[in-house]
C-alpha cells in the first residue's frame, strides 16, 4: 500500500501537468483497491508461513557474511545443535498443551527442580541412575497431571494455574536444596548421559530426535492427538462429537512436563550438578520457540517441526551475536524482541489463514 | 400405532429456575418424518431439541424410543442410540479436513486401549468418507485434504449433515441448517434433506424460513410459549395458517389440546 502511495505521489509531478488528471491520484490513495487489499492479505499469509524461515534465513546469511571464520563453520553449527538439544526437548513437550489451546508456565521449574532433584537422589539416597532418572520424570508426569486436572476438571485458567503449580514447584526445590546447589558424587555415568557420543554423535542431539520423532507421531498419527489438536481449535465442537475434552488436556500437560523432567535431568547430566535455578530460563525460550514455530510453514498453528525451526532460530541468533563479540545484553534484548516478533508473526498466520 | 412410532413424548415439562420452558408437550415421530419445528425465539424449540438430542433431562415425563421408556443423555447415550444432532455452529473442526471431521471422536484406529496409544488410519477413513458423500451425491473436491476451514458455507453444512445421517441411523436433529446460507447453497441442502428423507431417515428440523419448511417436511409442529400449539401435516394446512399459530393469531382448539 505504502508503495502504491508514493506512486500516486510521483506521478502527477514527474508526467502529468499538475491540472489535468487530479482525480485519478486523489481517489486512488483514500482507499486501498480491491486489488491492493488482496496483495496485502497475500503479504500477510506468506509472512505468518514463513515469517519464522526468513527471520532465521536472514541471520544465517549476516552472521556468516560478518563472520565466514567463525559462524559459518560446521563445527560452529555442530556446537549449535548440541546446544539447543535440551531447550528443544522442552520446547517441544510445551507445543502439545499449546496446539490443545493451553498454556504451560510452570516447564522452567519444573526442569530446574527435577534437574536439582536427580543429582540429590544420586548423591544420598544411593539410587541407581535408571532407577532415579525414571523416579524424576516420573515425578514430572505427575506434576503436568496435576496441571492438568486443575485447569480442566477445577477450571482455573491454564496461565494463572500453571503459574501457581510452578510456584510450588520452585517452593518444593527451595525446600529439598536450601537453595544451595548440589554436587555430583556419583561417577562419570551420570555426566555421560549427556556428554556421550554415539559414532560421533551427541546423546544429546539423537536423545532430542527420539523426543522430536514421539512427540511428531503422538500428535499426528494417533487418536490422542487427533483430540488434542480438535480440542485446540474449538473445545465445545469436539465434546459434542465425543471426544474426552478434559482428558486430553490432562495428557497433554503430562507430556509437556514430562519433557521438561526430561530436559532437567539431561541439563544435571550437563553441567554435572544440581542447579537451584537453571531450568528456568526454558519457560520463556521455549515459548519464543513455539510461537516461531507456529508461524513457520502453518499459518499461525502450533505445531513439532515448526518448534524445532523455531528452537533453531533462537539458537542460530544467539550464537551469532556471541560469535560478533556482541555484549551480553544485546542477547536479552534479542530474545525478548523476537519472542515478540513471534507472538506477531504466529497471529497474523492465524489472522489471515483463511485468506 | 406405537409400532410405527419412532419416538414418542409423552407430557414432557422442563423448567429452567422459575421458567417453564417446555409445558407438557406431547409429540409422536413416525418413521420416516420429516418434521418442521417452528415457533418464535423463546418458544421451546431449542429445549425440545436439546431433549431429543440428550443435552437436556426433562424436568417430568417420558421418552419413549421404539416402544421403550428411554433415557436419552447425556448427548453420547443419544447417539449410542443413532440420534445424531447437526447443531447451528456447524460443530466442525475447521482446520480439519471433511474426513477427519467425518470421524471426529469415533476414529477407525489399529490398536487398543488408551488413545495415546491408538494409531489413526486416515486413508481408511477417507475412503469411507469419500463413499459416504458419493452416496449421499454430495460432490465436494477436496474431501481428504481440504480442510472445512477453505470451504463455502454451503459445503460445510453438507458435510456436517452427511456426517449426522452417516451416524444416526434413527434420528437426525438440524438446527436452523440453512439460516447462514445463500439461495443456491440452501437449495442444496434441501436438496440433500429431501434425498435423506426419500431413504427412510427421520429427521426433526427446526427453522425460522417456512418457506424452506415446506420444500421438504411431511409435518409442521409449532410452539408456541413452551406448548405445542399445532401438529399439522403440511398438506393439510398452509402458511399463513402456520404463522397465525406461531404469532398466536390462532389458537388451538380446547377439544384438541385435552385430547
Amino acid at each position: 500500500m505504502r508503495a502504491a502511495m508514493s506512486a500516486d505521489h510521483s506521478l502527477p509531478e514527474t508526467h502529468a501537468p499538475a491540472e489535468a488528471p487530479r482525480i485519478l491520484p486523489s481517489t486512488q490513495t483514500g482507499y486501498a483497491s480491491p486489488n491492493a487489499r488482496q496483495r496485502r492479505a497475500l503479504l500477510m499469509r506468506l509472512l505468518g508461513t514463513y515469517g519464522t524461515i526468513i527471520v532465521l534465513a536472514s541471520m544465517l546469511g549476516i552472521f556468516s557474511v560478518l563472520e565466514p571464520g567463525t559462524f559459518a563453520t560446521i563445527g560452529n553449527f555442530r556446537n549449535i545443535v548440541n546446544d539447543m538439544a535440551i531447550g528443544t526437548i522442552v520446547a517441544a513437550g510445551l507445543t502439545v498443551p499449546l496446539v490443545a489451546g493451553d498454556f504451560d508456565l510452570s516447564i522452567g521449574y519444573v526442569a530446574s527442580f527435577c534437574g536439582l532433584l536427580v543429582v540429590g537422589l544420586l548423591s544420598s539416597s544411593g539410587l541407581p541412575i535408571l532407577p532415579a532418572i525414571f523416579l524424576v520424570v516420573g515425578l514430572g508426569t505427575v506434576i503436568g497431571i496435576v496441571n492438568g486436572i486443575v485447569v480442566s476438571k477445577i477450571g482455573v485458567n491454564a496461565f494463572i494455574a500453571t503459574l501457581g503449580t510452578g510456584t510450588i514447584v520452585v517452593g518444593l526445590n527451595y525446600a529439598y536444596s536450601g537453595g544451595i546447589p548440589l554436587q555430583l558424587t556419583q561417577s562419570r555415568e551420570f555426566t555421560n548421559i549427556a556428554i556421550g557420543r554415539i559414532a560421533g554423535v551427541p546423546h544429546l542431539v539423537i536423545i532430542m530426535a527420539v523426543v522430536l520423532a514421539l512427540l511428531w507421531v503422538i500428535l499426528n498419527r494417533t487418536v490422542q492427538g487427533q483430540h488434542i489438536k480438535a480440542i485446540g481449535v474449538s473445545p465445545e465442537s469436539a465434546r459434542r462429537a465425543g471426544v474426552a475434552v478434559d482428558r486430553s488436556r490432562i495428557v497433554a500437560f503430562a507430556i509437556a512436563s514430562t519433557c521438561a523432567a526430561i530436559g532437567g535431568v539431561l541439563m544435571a547430566s550437563n553441567l554435572g550438578s544440581g542447579q537451584v535455578t537453571a531450568g528456568d530460563s526454558f519457560m520463556l525460550t521455549s515459548f519464543s520457540a513455539a510461537f516461531l514455530g507456529s508461524a513457520a510453514l502453518r499459518e499461525g498453528q502450533f505445531h513439532i517441526l515448526g518448534t524445532l525451526i523455531g528452537v533453531l532460530t533462537v539458537a542460530v541468533g544467539n550464537n551469532g551475536l556471541a560469535m560478533i563479540g556482541a555484549p551480553i545484553f544485546t542477547q536479552f534484548l534479542f530474545t525478548g524482541c523476537l519472542l515478540v516478533v513471534a507472538v506477531a508473526l504466529g497471529g497474523i498466520g492465524r489472522r489471515y489463514a483463511r485468506g | 400405532m406405537a409400532q410405527k412410532m419412532l419416538l414418542s413424548l409423552r407430557r414432557i415439562c422442563r423448567s429452567f429456575g422459575g421458567i417453564q420452558a417446555l409445558d407438557d408437550v406431547s409429540l409422536d415421530i413416525a418413521r420416516g418424518d420429516i418434521l418442521g419445528l417452528v415457533g418464535d425465539n423463546g418458544a421451546g424449540k431449542s429445549t425440545l431439541i436439546k431433549i431429543l438430542a440428550g443435552a437436556h433431562d426433562p424436568t417430568s415425563g417420558d421418552v419413549i424410543l421404539e416402544g421403550r421408556p428411554q433415557k436419552l443423555s447425556p448427548p453420547s447415550e443419544a447417539q449410542r442410540l443413532g440420534i445424531e444432532t447437526v447443531y447451528q455452529d456447524l460443530s466442525l473442526i475447521g482446520t480439519f479436513t471433511a474426513a477427519e471431521n467425518f470421524f471426529l471422536g469415533r476414529e477407525i484406529a489399529l490398536g487398543r486401549g488408551p488413545a495415546l496409544l491408538r494409531w489413526i488410519r486416515r486413508k481408511s477413513m477417507g475412503d469411507i468418507a469419500m463413499r459416504g458423500l458419493e452416496e449421499l451425491h454430495i460432490e465436494i473436491p477436496g474431501v481428504r485434504s481440504k480442510p472445512v476451514d477453505r470451504m463455502s458455507g454451503g459445503q460445510r453444512q453438507l458435510v456436517a449433515i452427511a456426517r449426522g445421517a452417516f451416524w444416526g441411523h434413527k434420528l437426525l436433529l438440524l438446527d436452523e441448517p440453512t439460516a447462514a446460507l445463500g439461495v443456491r447453497e440452501s437449495r442444496e441442502v434441501l436438496d440433500l434433506i429431501k434425498r435423506l428423507g426419500a431413504q427412510g431417515l427421520t429427521i426433526v428440523m427446526v427453522t425460522h424460513n417456512l418457506d424452506h419448511l415446506w420444500q421438504v417436511c411431511n409435518r409442521v409442529v409449532v410452539m408456541r410459549r413452551g406448548r405445542k400449539v399445532a401438529d399439522l401435516a403440511s398438506s393439510g394446512t398452509d402458511m399463513e395458517d402456520v404463522v397465525a399459530y406461531i404469532t398466536g393469531a390462532r389458537q388451538p382448539a380446547t377439544a384438541q389440546a385435552e385430547a
